[in-house]
């Protein structure tokens, strides 16, 4: 909310600067966002505009009036309130108008007064400055009074012109079943039943607290008009607000609570400014139906809770001082307690702890000391989590991947292409409201980010791309649960970058350098199990030979491989590797628990093995057999070499194991270990049809 | 004979200059002490000269032995050490040419920032709880005090995947699932992606945060103030100007702001005497943390009693912290992930 600085001192006496003004009014929680000085009619006269945040909870603050007591409670400066006309006692206006809640619950007051012989014009120029300084249109005189006696009271006015309302009664009701509206914009509102209206007899001729109806607008011809001074429940004023999306300045204001003793004098005040810019003369007396009267309940405040909940002790006096200052009553006192009933436009203050952080306010949060707690550790199990991501996160950087943070928004296209680990069964989660067409829902799968980032990074001439996604993923299921999971996803494109002189033959990982990431990962993470690679179920979107679903005791927690051919070439793009990997999946194998072995007595002899095998005959079945056997001498083995090529027939590969032969109790000697080592090269020969090469 | 003793040795020494090569050495050497050498040849006269001068002779001839053999020695010696020192010469690398390494990954800076975060209260004790991105309205709302129709989720533009879920606003349900499930003494940290439907160059739709509570017997408002003072001492530095003014949060009563004193100006306002700092606004102050006292209402909503425990809590945005700390001005810089960019985060 704006003001200027004059206009706050027709309200109270303050001395210092504007400057000095806004640090006193920020610290005490009336959040001054800027001040500026404003060019003046009279020269040497210096003025401010100074625009203020109001917290939702300071529906009081949104009026200079609210403002001034502020000023008042924190510098102890003298509180006026500006000339009004007062409503004679009489019962003239009750023979030109007639009011009638049907809502009381929605409306609990509804005050009114009449003037006639309005002279429609401009607005003096003073109004319009001050108008315009806190950003309100100038419309005309009479309008513009309603909306200064706002910006002054916090109070919304509303003025019907009253020869446009036929039947001159007043009812204040809730719209039903199909009624439309224009209102003050032109604009045609549907209403549906829980509006709040004001209506001339039958007929909408506002939306109450929100905005008024265009048949009622006050015009050039206008002669009487009708003051509305309301107050109207604000979750009410709120729901037809938002729903139509009017934010008006009245909505504002009723949305945030709004003084429901002040109509009166709002209204009185009004009915003095239209009488000297308008040339209006006020008819006599007032309505004033007021079936639902605000009663603020009191509330007992106990020393030992103020010094509990701030950590320091608070002499009585003062916070007495400081609960009086802004404007509460002391009721009643104990020995350890007050009793106080709080002003009527602070519905903010109903809890001890509203009492509280009054006194917290107004002593000022930097005269309350500081200290650091004792914090008493809950004990318990041990989360193993937050170590174990960041020891992933540390392993792929120091492999060259760099981290991507992308946003979980995708396309309902991607999401078709990149279904991720999530199975037929799970559908995505769509946003109701995107930002976006191309922002639909949310991301299956952490691919289509890293597809962005590698798009974004080869427009600016990268030479390649490592990068890595440490995220969530979501889904529905069948029930339409949401789902989300954390999960990691890499990107190899191009040879890993080097720092340094050209190597001469740099060439891109390969899918076994991926395959290493993926058991390094599974290294650093300390997972017991090993993971199976399967060739089936891989995903349309990867190469079909060049890829793998990647299992752990039968369920699937990744996948690696090259991107499928035809989608590099239609993106032209150079073949390149990814993997997805469900962290939430291997989260939950604990990190295995490490005994370190003494190192062996005796010494090893490794012996190698190669057979010409079938091209399609997988490497591991060899090992995967020889660890089945558990034989005691039998260390080790692992490939190491895979041939093609002369003299190897077509159609077959020769690959190369090494065994490592070791007893714990002495040094085996050569025949012994030659026989062995013949014995298990026979039966590896017979067992899958392997041609031995010696 | 004597003379031509010491004129041997003088031609000796004459020869084995400092230049002489390993064959030179080699030419000296049968020169001066080989079968015919001059050397020898003065052996053998030693028969010529009278037997009372002999010893006296020999031990000087022996004496001049010593010293020729000595010296050609010291030369070969001295010519091998050069030798090796050439061959080493010859290796030399370019000590300026560029040291040769993988190109590291990166971390992305904002998890650099989280961790910064997060470690400074892990150290002071408390622990890492995480909560659903996806939330229902409850935890998002409700218990924190905002029932619908309330003036304060305008402050919070939502992001709806259906009626009653929402892409959580803000990491403060988390508060709310860790005190459904547990009791106090709690001192919780809780760090998260939280969605808000806004995209321009200082709002984006995602953004990081670090929601903190403790909650025990007696934990009041200097508590927080001095927790939240320590952290942003560690993280920014430690001479930090620190300030805490009310604010309204519907969750907390009392409730706080926290700034912290521009780095750029100081805390003056003012660049170079004139000019309004660009990173304050001329204000002298960031606003950094939002904080306060944990409202009664949410200890009501799980089913703590208000008048046995009390607690604070605070939350920070990952970005403005990041975006203050290395001067970054648009938020979008985050999300696009340009190596050109991350890589110029250690």
């Amino acid at each position: 909310m704006n003001f200027t600085l004059s206009w706050l001192r027709e309200f109270v006496d303050f001395r210092g600067s504007a400057q000095g003004l806004a640090r006193t009014l920020t610290m005490a929680g009336l959040e001054v966002e800027s001040s500026r000085p404003l060019p003046s009619m009279q020269e040497g006269q210096e003025d401010w505009v100074m625009e203020v945040a109001v917290t939702p909870n300071r529906g009081d603050c949104l009026g200079i009036l609210g403002v001034a007591r502020e000023v008042a409670a924190l510098t102890g400066g003298h509180l006026r309130l500006p000339p009004a006309l007062p409503a004679a006692r009489s019962s003239g206006i009750d023979r030109l108008v007639d009011v009638r809640i049907l809502s009381p619950d929605l409306c609990p007051r509804y005050s009114a007064r009449m003037v006639l012989g309005v002279r429609v014009a401009g607005a003096p120029d003073w109004m319009k400055r001050r108008l315009e300084a806190c950003g309100i249109r100038s419309i005309n005189n009479v309008v513009d009074v309603t909306n200064y006696v706002m910006l002054e009271t916090g109070q919304p006015l509303h003025a019907f012109d009253a020869d446009r309302l036929p039947t001159k009664r007043i009812v204040v009701r809730q719209a039903g079943e199909i009624q439309k509206l224009t209102t003050l914009d032109g604009v045609e509102r549907a209403l549906v039943p829980g509006d709040l209206l004001i209506c001339d007899g039958a007929a909408p001729i506002a939306l109450a607290g929100v905005m008024g109806g265009s048949d009622s607008e006050v015009q050039w011809d206008t002669h009487a008009v009708l003051l509305e001074s309301a107050h109207f429940d604000p979750a009410c004023i709120r729901r037809t607000a938002k729903r139509l999306a009017i934010h008006s300045e009245a909505s504002h204001r009723f949305e945030r609570g709004v003084d429901p003793q002040g109509t009166l004098y709002a209204l009185g005040r009004a009915a003095l400014l239209l009488a000297e810019v308008a040339g209006a003369a006020p008819v006599k007396g007032v309505v004033d139906r007021y079936s639902r009267r605000a009663k603020p309940a009191p509330i007992v405040l106990r020393e030992k809770k103020v010094s509990a909940l701030l950590g320091v002790e608070l002499p009585r006096r003062r916070t007495e001082h400081i609960l009086t200052a802004l404007g509460m009553k002391v009721q009643g006192r104990s020995k350890t307690a007050v009793r106080v009933i709080p002003p009527s436009y602070r519905s903010d203050l109903t809890r001890e702890e509203d009492l509280i952080e009054e006194i917290a306010r107004l002593t000022g949060y930097e005269n309350i000391p500081s200290r650091l707690p004792l914090v008493r550790p809950a004990g318990g199990g041990s989360n193993h989590r937050p170590a174990r991501e960041r020891k992933l996160r540390a392993f792929l950087l120091g492999e060259g991947l760099t981290e991507m943070i992308n946003l979980p928004f995708t396309s309902a296209e991607m999401n078709r292409r990149f279904r991720g680990l999530w199975g037929d069964k799970r559908s995505p989660v769509a946003i109701v409201n995107p930002l976006g067409q191309d922002r639909t829902e949310l991301r299956l799968s952490l691919i289509p980010g890293l597809l962005d980032n590698l798009r974004t990074n080869l427009a600016q001439k990268a030479r390649s791309f490592h990068c890595f996604d440490f995220a969530k993923v979501f889904a529905l299921d069948a029930r339409g649960a949401a789902e989300e999971k954390q999960q990691v996803a890499g990107l190899l494109y191009g040879a890993r970058e080097r720092k340094g002189l050209r190597w001469k033959d740099e060439t891109p990982p390969t899918f076994l350098e991926v395959k290493g990431i993926i058991e390094g990962i599974f290294e650093v993470l300390g997972i017991g199990p090993e993971p199976a690679w399967s060739n089936s179920g891989v995903g349309s979107f990867l190469h079909p030979a060049k890829a793998a679903v990647i299992r752990l005791e039968n369920r699937d927690v990744g996948y690696l491989g090259e991107i499928q051919p035809d989608f590099c070439e239609a993106a032209e793009l150079e073949p390149f590797q990814v993997f997805e990997l469900d962290f939430e999946a291997l989260a939950e194998y604990a990190p295995r628990q490490l005994t370190a072995r003494p190192l062996p007595r005796f010494p090893a002899v490794a012996r190698d093995l190669a057979v010409v095998v079938d091209d399609a005959f997988p490497a591991q079945r060899i090992v995967r057999w020889m660890k089945d056997l558990n034989h005691a001498l039998v260390e080790g083995v692992e490939v190491f070499d895979q041939y093609r090529g002369s003299p190897i027939p077509e159609g077959k590969k020769s690959l190369a194991y090494t065994i490592s032969y070791r007893a714990e109790d002495r040094t085996l000697t050569d025949s012994e270990v030659n026989q062995l080592h013949q014995q298990l090269a026979a039966r590896v020969a017979e067992l899958f049809g392997a041609q031995l090469r010696m | 004979m004597r003379e031509s003793l010491d004129t041997l040795r003088n031609e000796f020494l004459a020869r084995i200059v400092d230049g002489a090569s390993e064959q030179e050495v080699q030419r000296l050497r049968v020169e001066f002490l080989g079968r015919k050498g001059k050397l020898t040849l003065m052996f053998h006269r030693l028969k010529e000269v009278p037997p009372e001068e002999r010893p006296g002779l020999g031990e000087a001839l022996n004496e001049l032995r010593g010293f020729v053999e000595g010296k050609l020695e010291l030369r070969l010696t001295e010519l091998k050490r050069r030798e090796k020192e050439r061959l080493l010469q010859a290796e030399r690398v370019d000590i300026t040419l560029p040291g040769s390494r993988w190109e590291r990954g990166r971390v992305h800076p904002l998890t650099l920032v989280m961790d910064e975060i997060t470690d400074v209260f892990v150290a002071m004790g408390f622990e890492l709880a995480r909560g659903p991105d996806i939330e229902d309205d409850y935890h998002n709302f409700e218990a924190l005090n905002m029932p619908p129709d309330h003036p304060a989720r305008d402050m919070q533009d939502t992001f709806f995947v259906s009626a009653a879920r929402v892409l959580r606003t803000h990491t403060s349900p988390v508060q709310i699932r860790v005190m459904e499930t547990r009791k106090p003494p709690l001192q919780v940290i809780a760090p998260g992606a939280v969605y808000r439907h806004d995209d321009d160059a200082t709002h984006s739709p995602m953004f990081h945060q670090v929601e903190g509570f403790m909650v025990d017997s007696q934990i009041a408002f200097s508590d927080l103030k001095g927790v939240l003072t320590h952290f942003l001492r560690r993280v920014f530095r430690p001479e930090t100007g620190v300030r805490f003014r009310p604010s309204f949060f519907p969750f907390t009563e009392p409730s706080a702001e926290v700034d912290i004193q521009c780095f750029l100006c100081d805390g003056k306002g003012m660049v170079q005497g004139q000019q309004a700092c660009r990173v304050c606004k001329g204000t002298g102050w960031l606003e950094i943390l939002g904080a306060g006292m944990i409202d009664p209402e949410v200890f009501r909503f799980v089913g703590y009693d208000a008048e046995r425990v009390s607690g604070f809590a605070f939350g920070m945005g990952v970005e403005r912290i990041a975006m203050l700390k290395y001067g970054i001005e648009d938020i979008r810089l985050f999300f696009q992930n340009e190596l050109r960019f991350l890589r110029q985060f250690a």
